[in-house]
């Protein structure tokens, strides 16, 4: 396992930091001697890079997938089909959306897209445009809409001068 | 006794301003500081708990309470427990109090919780394997959240659960009402939103139910919106149910085109396919909300599409083809004519991308002949100044305002959401409404002040004694349709309107930032096109008669085959084939609106953009890109290759067409009045009518609508059904 992991560090860059924690949580459970080689390894391996270094030419992302491709940064929106609010309140990253089509063998879509699967999460916009940038995508920004919280009142059913009374139910 | 209330109130009001002044001078309501779960939070006097609660970043349950409705406190999910008090409260109704301790998380507020959701699945039925909301059903999330493991209802004489017949409310919403659990927000949402004031219960207890009590259609331009609300899958989409789960499909977020409000919503797509519709939040547009056609029309996206280039051939029949033959035959043509014959004329669902491709194109050619269908009077100041086509008080600014005077339309059916912000701010701000057209049912009451045009005149030259109401208001409004504007004496009905507009504004000493005249259009590209400097109205072309009339997605009937030369050609760019591509030569298959990356400018001068959900269908490409490749075979290149450069393009035009999610404020307003005062035109005898003026006429307003099965099922359905 600490082999894959070290080769999946050094051939796909690209692969977001939480697989990569993910997989050498693996790591460790199966076997804590081996992770610790990986840490070492890690260690002395690191090379620190500018913030701002470009990096897609050594991503391994194809050409025609960086060139090509516009991202929209965005804070998702509520579902109106539902009250909750769990998880809108953090940016996220799509690519333009290229050609689906239901795959005639199990009726589900599919796409030629490597890139369409990818949701990124970010906590605040910075984070999103400099991932973006470094990656050689050209990205724009959503702000997200702001709703204000107008103080209600349940006396409002039963006002006798204004039209919020409510007669029914 | 009920009239005693108000002296009561009255004398409580003065001891409480009383009270208030003594211990503070400022006029600024105080915040109350609350804890919640032992964290303080500010919040304004008069929130309840649960509002309290979501400032504090904890989100309560709940199933009866809405953002956007009256509170009703009867679904009792939203129970809390509060410091010293003996029992929980039902933190939705409740008035927070200074320094009151609320637990959102306790022993007590848990066992709440589970019991109210036992109570609510003792009766729900164990549909949600063949349920369409299933994957997205408030009931089941918070039940897994929030609700026991186990329940002690375990049925064991079989009685079976509450069964209640589903009610036939129409053909856009499917009533399945074993589920409900009277939550009551359809209710709420059809008398206080809708103003149709059709649902109700009946009956009480075990008996209770949701429903019209004798069948009757739900018949409201904004009806599917109780399916959003509904937190169980009681009310579901009728044209979609069963096609997907919600996990199966992708959500991207676009900007509606069906009318020129330009509401925010969210496509849902599977395998290349819009599979429904639904709204996003944007207080300034559509706050939650959007209208049927918004939402139901999408399957019109499916039907009638053009989806491959067609030539006239010698027989004068369509004839199938590539993009390389009908390219090559209008770049033939289109060399052949002297540039200033060819005229260019855009619909209404046309983008700003595709209106500014043409337009330079045809310049290039050496046109000036580029006309909108809609019409819009184009003497004095015309089009020049953006304040006289704009809504410029802007949507959110109904709020504001304390009375509208409505001229020549019916918003209900031209633009339902601002009909429906009227109705808010009609309810819950006083507002005053006054119109001036045919008395049409506009779902709250007004002024209505006669239908005739001499009215106008009156109120303008202050003789009509609503001329002093509109001088006293303090925040007025003046709103005119564009239908009132397409008449022959449209000028003059500008005028009249700008000139009460201008007065109102000086006498009602309103400020500069208060703006009074509105413009209302119906169609999404109008604006965008007039910012881009497109003649409005036909008038031009019929005038100088084209060699080459180029159509882009022009399918309202502006022009019809016999007001052209015999010889004329004329080349149809559009999604649907409906009037325009009739009367083609060629025809160019272009992408809907949810089918590219496009700029929409709603009537108030808010640039949105819409978002490639679904590739265009076969052979069908983005509209720009159409005229950019022709401008190629021509030999006169446009100079962009990507939406960047177009956008580019649109910005050395009109920055506020690229300045998303902004409405650029007008001006001038002064000066466009002192220009339409030298117009000449009189003012004729007919009287105002909307274009649209019941429920049957808001279906079907554009291509889209009328490829669309369900639109015609509705249209049939308002007919027919009691």
């Amino acid at each position: 396992m600490a082999t894959v992991c070290r080769l999946l560090r050094n051939k796909c860059n690209f692969l977001s930091k939480n697989v990569m924690r993910a997989m050498s949580n693996e790591t460790r459970v199966i076997d804590p001697h081996e992770e610790k080689i990986v840490e070492s390894h890690t260690e002395r391996d690191t090379i620190i890079v500018d913030r701002n270094e470009v990096l897609a030419s050594i991503t391994g992302v194809p050409e025609e997938h960086i060139k090509t491709r516009r991202v929209r940064i965005y804070m998702p929106a509520r579902n109106s089909m539902q009250s909750g609010s769990f998880g809108l309140n953090r940016w996220r990253m799509d690519f333009d959306t290229r050609e689906r089509w239901e795959n005639p063998l199990m009726g589900w879509q599919s796409s030629g897209d490597p890139l369409s699967n990818m949701h990124l999460e970010f906590k605040n916009r910075e984070d999103a445009v400099d991932f973006c940038e470094r990656n050689g995508w050209e990205c724009y920004v959503d702000e997200p809409i702001k709703t204000t919280i107008k103080p209600k009142s349940y006396g409002a059913n039963f006002s006798w001068n204004k039209k919020t009374r409510v007669s029914t139910k | 006794m009920l009239r005693l209330w108000p002296l009561a109130r009255n004398c409580k009001a003065t001891k409480a301003l009383a009270s208030l002044a003594r211990c503070s001078s400022t006029g600024a309501p105080a915040k109350v500081e609350v804890f919640v779960d032992d964290k303080p939070v500010q919040v304004e006097p008069g929130t309840t708990i649960l509002q309290a609660c979501a400032e504090a970043g904890v989100e309560i349950p709940r199933f009866c309470y809405h953002e956007r409705l009256s509170i009703a406190g009867n679904c009792r999910m939203c129970l809390v427990e509060v410091e010293k008090s003996p029992k929980p409260i039902a933190s939705c109704a409740m008035p927070v109090m200074k320094g009151m301790k609320i637990k959102t998380d306790s022993e007590m507020t848990r066992k709440a919780r589970e019991g109210v959701m036992e109570f609510l699945l003792m009766n729900h039925p164990l549909d949600c394997p063949i349920c369409d909301q299933g994957g997205e059903c408030d009931l089941q999330d918070q039940s897994m959240a929030f609700g026991s493991d186990r329940s002690r209802f375990t049925d064991m004489e079989h009685g079976g659960k509450r069964a209640v017949e589903d009610k036939n409310i129409g053909p856009l919403i499917k009533t399945i009402m074993t589920r409900c659990i009277h939550c009551t927000r359809c209710i709420r949402f059809a008398s206080e939103v809708a103003g149709v004031d059709d649902l109700g219960t009946t009956g009480r207890g075990g008996d209770m139910q949701v429903g019209t009590y004798v069948e009757k259609m739900f018949k409201s331009e904004l009806s599917g919106n109780i399916i959003d609300l509904c937190p169980v899958g009681a009310l579901t989409a009728k044209p979609s149910a069963f096609t997907a789960r919600p996990w199966e499909t992708r959500r991207i977020d676009s900007v509606d085109v069906m009318d020129a409000l330009g509401s925010n919503i969210v496509v849902n797509t599977r395998t290349n396919e819009v599979l429904r519709i639904l709204p996003r939040t944007n207080d300034a547009v559509n706050e939650e909300w959007i209208s049927d056609a918004t939402r139901f029309a999408y399957d019109g996206l499916k039907r009638q599409r053009l989806t491959a280039p067609f030539v006239r051939n010698a027989a004068g029949q369509l004839e199938q083809t590539d993009w390389e033959t009908a390219l090559v035959k209008v770049a033939q043509k289109l060399v052949q004519v002297p540039g200033e014959k060819v005229a260019g004329v855009a619909g209404g669902l046309v983008d700003a991308e595709a209106l500014v491709a043409l337009k330079d194109y045809l310049n290039k050619l050496g046109s000036e002949a580029l006309c909108t269908e809609e019409i819009f009077p184009m003497d004095g100041a015309g089009t020049d100044l953006r304040s006289n086509y704009l809504l410029n008080t802007g949507i959110q600014g109904v709020e504001r305002a304390d009375l509208i005077l409505l001229v020549g339309t019916n918003p209900r059916f031209e633009a339902p959401l601002f009909n429906a912000r009227i109705r808010k701010s009609w309810i819950n701000n006083e507002l005053t409404v006054a119109v001036v057209g045919t008395r049409v049912d506009l779902t709250y009451d007004y002024d209505h002040l006669g239908d005739s045009t001499k009215i106008l005149a009156d109120i303008a030259a202050g003789k009509h004694p609503f001329a002093q109401t509109l001088g006293k208001a303090k925040n007025p409004m003046v709103v005119v349709g564009s239908a009132a504007l397409q008449r022959k004496d449209g000028a003059a009905i500008h005028r009249a309107v700008a000139t009460m507009a201008q007065n109102a504004r000086v006498q009602s000493g309103c400020g500069d930032d208060w703006k009074v005249l509105n413009v209302l259009h119906r169609v999404a590209s109008q604006v965008a096109a007039l910012d881009l400097g497109y003649k409005a109205g036909v008038e031009y072309i019929r005038n100088n008669p084209p060699s080459v009339l180029y159509m882009l997605g022009a399918d309202e009937g502006a022009l019809t085959r016999d007001q052209l030369p015999k010889d004329c050609f004329v080349i149809y760019q559009g999604h649907h084939g409906d009037r325009g591509a009739a009367m083609a030569d060629v025809i160019l298959p272009g992408a809907a609106y949810t089918e590219k990356d496009a700029t929409y400018v709603n009537t108030e001068g808010r640039a949105q953009y819409t978002k490639t959900a679904v590739t265009p269908p076969m052979l069908a490409r983005e509209d720009w890109k159409i005229i950019r490749a022709l401008s190629e075979m021509t030999g006169n290149a446009l100079p962009y290759d990507r939406i960047q450069d177009v956008r580019d393009r649109l910005y050395d035009v009109s920055p506020n067409l690229v300045q998303y999610g902004a409405a650029e404020d007008a001006n001038y307003f002064k000066q466009a009045q002192e220009l339409a005062a030298g117009i000449s035109g009189k003012l004729e005898e007919k009287p105002l009518t909307p274009s649209l003026l019941n429920l049957k006429d808001f279906y079907m307003t554009n291509s889209i609508g009328r490829a669309s099965q369900t639109m015609a099922k509705c249209v049939k359905a308002v007919q027919e059904m009691p």
